[in-house]
């Protein structure tokens, strides 16, 4: 396992360093960290700024110079906003951690009770409802999502229950003053953490179903039902257990992608996160905070691509073995 | 089991009953009243990326609107001097004495004496020191945003704390912008020989004007919001407002639902047609005024130096391909916006522009196909001129994700196809357009719009020849259009050095004539400003073009 453990690691790494030169010879192309002084009427800006930020160097002494700093935890200082990007994508990650928390562990606890009941109960109503309503949710887009649940929620549920203000927020995770754990912190989750909850409940239930059938219809399950194991305790113990290894590579996959991907959601409900980190960074053109950006959202996919294969290793003893 | 479930209901109603009762009985500043607990929560479509006005971070315009204007003394203010005309003019501020004094002879030399109260959030006078201190900066620190007008005085001389002395080498006719519009004066008691960049970028404790970020650097909580309360040693009128919050929402649909659900008070959105419909119908319990006379001129800008614009005749065939009136009215109508705007000098001064160089370009077919055949162009099969077997088109360029240029671009191509003009539509980040596109030449047609960052006429440094990119000046000059008509960089220079307004004036109309008759570039509209607020927001509430609409907030109140 140490060994296996290992040679992931090490291919992580590779691919991580490749993923880095990706990241920084694309956005050199793609960016001029210089060109939002082009309106910048005193000429000479421009050039010392080129200058200062090492651009007259060659790409690869310039390449050397960012993974060296970046390896020590110094990813540079942005562009745009001057402040250390590590920073900048520590107070976004923080956020998106915020959102990500609650829209994974509520996601995982709901697709797998709905993917065994689906599975368990096939062809009956329970089933069809929730075969319908993930196919919905899969095909919703969230921006579209978004506004509707923010109609319904904030606009509708304060109409119907004559409320002064609604129940429900949707600009930040707090109110203007407001800070730390409490109703109105929940009040502002409950939304952007429903827009992600539904998708990932969408998807993930519909593979949960599927795997939980392709288990229950095994020659060992049907061996443990004959040899008298109750019914509850067949599925609980025998059947989830299988039946998660193929989910929890697509639920690692999609959690690692959502690290830099929450860019619809954390834009329409006004969340500084990673995503609009990202989106603020191509606007400007801030090849310093993209580069970086992309090494870390690739480093999260990779960190759960990881935490993947050590699951397998739990789930399956024989992938330990192996 | 029946136990669990009714366990798993009675927690969910009791969570949600708690949510309720914490909306219905919250003093939290949510409410839909601004007054509620005497905050002011504006939603702002854009997060400054520093707060030290002079370095090259601080482009962002709502900072200047949020944070510079409210926070740093400036000599001169502007405001809309004739609501019929919608021209600007400057005005001394509470920081003087009066006007500053111009003395006479040839070299220029601007006295401006100080308001004796004039004082520093931590109660130490404002000072001609002060002055010195800023213009030193903006001459010899690091990083500075712009020069222009700094880089003709000659000295800031300190005869006495309240006299400050500027004497200019080269003339300059806008020296009333110094000191204010994007840049206000520091305090050099606080930042002499300290590093300023460090100590501003992210937020500072001192204030000179009305307002101060709310304990300092924490009065910036970068993603989030700014936070304003009132400056308490402020020597004008005092705000009675006890603190404004500008919560950053950069999705204007998101910043319309906000404010409907009360979570915002104001709003000062881009002009965007997804949200015209909701102004034009009203929006219940707010306030909604709209402007055309601001500091943007939107328009077609024409590569002089391309096939095929390098051809004055055909850029006047384009010209009258269009019906801007109509184009301006399917845009911004429901903004009560519905005619063309006819100059590059923008509405805020109006008065040094001369619409007819402009207006004569009207929806006329019949002066295309004379133009375009006086070149040798003639219609093919497909209904597009062509010239040696070479057709008439061109790409637009323009910024992506921006849906009202997307929207003109469209209406602007399906008008040009009428008139027989292939017009490509290509979008580009705004990063790629303004610094390598335009700079580099490397389009035909782009749509974009000029900002005027202050009360002043003039348009050299987009239209005289001297200022056309080249590789020899590593492609630094702001004529991305390569225009070059002759006698032009004369009137344009020469506007910028003139101190006389009639005089300037005169210089100023017929370069605008010059530029229109040449069709070097086509102005469109006058991008309109709209502030949508909540009737319990009171006083003295309107748009400035170049300083923001908060400029005098000190004056506002909320009814309660």
């Amino acid at each position: 396992m140490i060994q296996f453990l290992g040679r992931r690691l090490f291919y992580s790494i590779v691919v991580l360093l490749l993923a880095s030169i990706v990241a920084f010879v694309g956005t050199r192309i793609a960016f001029d960290p210089t060109a939002r002084l082009s309106q910048v009427r005193d000429k000479e800006v421009r050039e010392r700024e080129r200058e200062r930020l090492g651009l007259d160097k060659p790409i690869a002494v310039q390449y050397a110079k960012w993974v060296g700093d970046f390896a020590q935890g110094d990813m540079g200082t942005s562009e745009v906003t001057r402040q250390p990007v590590a920073t900048m994508l520590g107070s976004g990650l923080s956020y998106t951690m915020q959102l990500m928390l609650w829209a994974v562990i509520l996601s995982i606890i709901a697709a797998i009770a709905i993917g065994v009941y689906s599975a368990v109960r096939q062809y009956s109503a329970g089933d069809y409802i929730f075969t319908t309503v993930s196919f919905i949710g899969i095909s919703i887009p969230p921006f579209w999502f978004a506004f509707i649940a923010i109609q319904f929620f904030v606009f509708q549920l304060t109409a119907w229950l004559n409320l002064s203000r609604p129940i429900f927020y949707f600009v930040g995770l707090h109110s203007t003053g407001a800070s730390g754990f409490n109703i109105d912190y929940l009040q502002h989750l409950f939304l952007p953490v429903l827009v992600l909850t539904v998708q990932n409940i969408a998807g993930w239930s519909r593979y949960q179903r599927a795997s939980m059938l392709d288990t229950l219809n095994s020659d060992y399950i049907r061996t443990a039902r004959a040899k008298g194991v109750p019914r509850r305790q067949v599925i609980t113990r025998h059947a989830l257990r299988n039946a998660l290894i193929p989910v929890v590579t697509v639920m690692a996959l999609d959690i690692g992608l959502l690290f830099g991907g929450l860019v619809i959601t954390e834009q329409i409900f006004s969340i500084p996160g990673m995503g609009r980190i990202f989106v603020q960074a191509i606007t400007n053109g801030d090849a310093a905070v993209l580069t970086s950006w992309t090494v870390v959202a690739a480093f999260f996919v990779l960190l759960f691509n990881l935490i993947a294969d050590l699951a397998y290793g739990w789930l399956d003893p024989r992938v330990r073995i192996a | 089991m029946k136990l669990r479930k009714y366990v798993v209901t009675t927690v969910a109603l009791f969570a949600l009953l708690s949510m309720s009762l914490a909306a219905c009985g919250s003093n939290g500043s949510n409410g839909n009243s601004a007054a509620a607990d005497g905050t002011l929560v504006v939603g702002a479509d854009q997060e400054p990326d520093c707060l030290d006005w002079l370095a090259t971070c601080s482009g962002a315009s709502w900072g200047t609107y949020a944070a510079l204007v409210t926070t740093l003394p400036q000599p001169y203010e502007t405001y809309a001097s004739d609501s019929d005309s919608g021209a600007y003019v400057y005005a001394p501020t509470g920081l003087l004495a009066g006007e500053a004094t111009v003395a006479p002879g040839s070299q220029q030399i601007i006295t401006y004496k100080l308001n004796p109260a004039a004082v520093w959030s931590d109660g130490v006078a404002i000072t001609s020191a002060d002055f010195k201190y800023t213009f030193d900066q903006i001459m010899s620190g690091e990083d500075i945003y712009d020069t222009t007008g700094y880089a003709n005085v000659e000295s800031v001389a300190t005869p006495d704390p309240q006299t400050v002395v500027v004497s200019f080498k080269d003339s300059y006719a806008g020296w009333k912008g110094l000191f204010s519009g994007g840049y206000g004066v520091l305090p050099s008691h606080l930042l002499e020989g300290k590093n300023r960049n460090a100590i501003m970028k992210d937020g500072y404790s001192f204030s000179g004007g009305p307002w101060k970020l709310d304990g300092g650097k924490s009065g910036w909580e970068k993603g989030v919001s700014i936070t304003l309360v009132p400056n308490e040693n402020y020597w004008g009128t005092k705000p009675s407002i006890k603190k404004v919050v500008f919560r950053f929402i950069t999705d204007t649909s998101a910043q319309f639902q906000a404010f409907k659900a009360g979570e915002v008070d104001f709003l000062y959105p881009q002009p965007q047609p997804d949200w015209f419909p909701a102004v034009k119908g009203g929006i219940e319990g707010a306030t909604i005024k709209a402007t055309a006379d601001t500091s943007s001129v939107e328009a077609l800008w024409l590569n002089n130096s391309k096939p095929p614009f390098d051809n004055e005749s055909v850029r006047k065939a384009i010209a009258y391909s269009l019906d801007r009136d109509a184009i301006v009215k399917r845009l911004f109508g429901p903004l009560g916006v519905n005619k063309a705007w006819q100059s590059f000098n923008p509405p805020i001064v109006a008065a040094y522009a001369d619409p007819a160089g402009f207006s004569g370009y009207t929806l006329d077919l019949a002066k295309v196909a004379e133009l375009m055949t006086s070149q040798g162009y003639a219609k093919g099969s497909d209904g597009y001129w062509a010239r040696d077997g070479v057709k008439a088109s061109f790409t637009l360029k323009t910024t992506v994700g921006n849906k009202r240029r997307e929207l003109t671009a469209q209406i602007l191509q399906a008008a040009f196809k009428t008139a027989g003009f292939e017009m490509k539509i290509k979008t580009e980040d705004a990063g790629v357009l303004f610094g390598e596109s335009g700079p580099t030449g490397d389009y035909e047609m782009a749509l974009y719009a000029q900002v005027a960052t202050g009360p002043e006429p003039g348009n050299c440094s987009i239209f005289c020849s001297v200022n056309i990119p080249t590789e020899a000046n590593g492609n630094s000059g702001n004529n991305w259009t390569r225009t070059n008509v002759s006698g032009l960089d004369d009137l344009l220079q020469a506007l910028d050095v003139e101190i006389g307004n009639a005089k300037r004036i005169e210089i100023s109309k017929q370069a605008d004539l010059l530029i229109g008759l040449s069709a070097t570039s086509i102005p469109l509209d006058p991008l309109p400003n709209t502030v949508i607020y909540r009737n319990s927001v009171r006083g003295p509430v309107a748009d400035n073009a170049t300083m923001g609409p908060f400029w005098n907030m000190n004056l506002w109140t909320l009814k309660g």
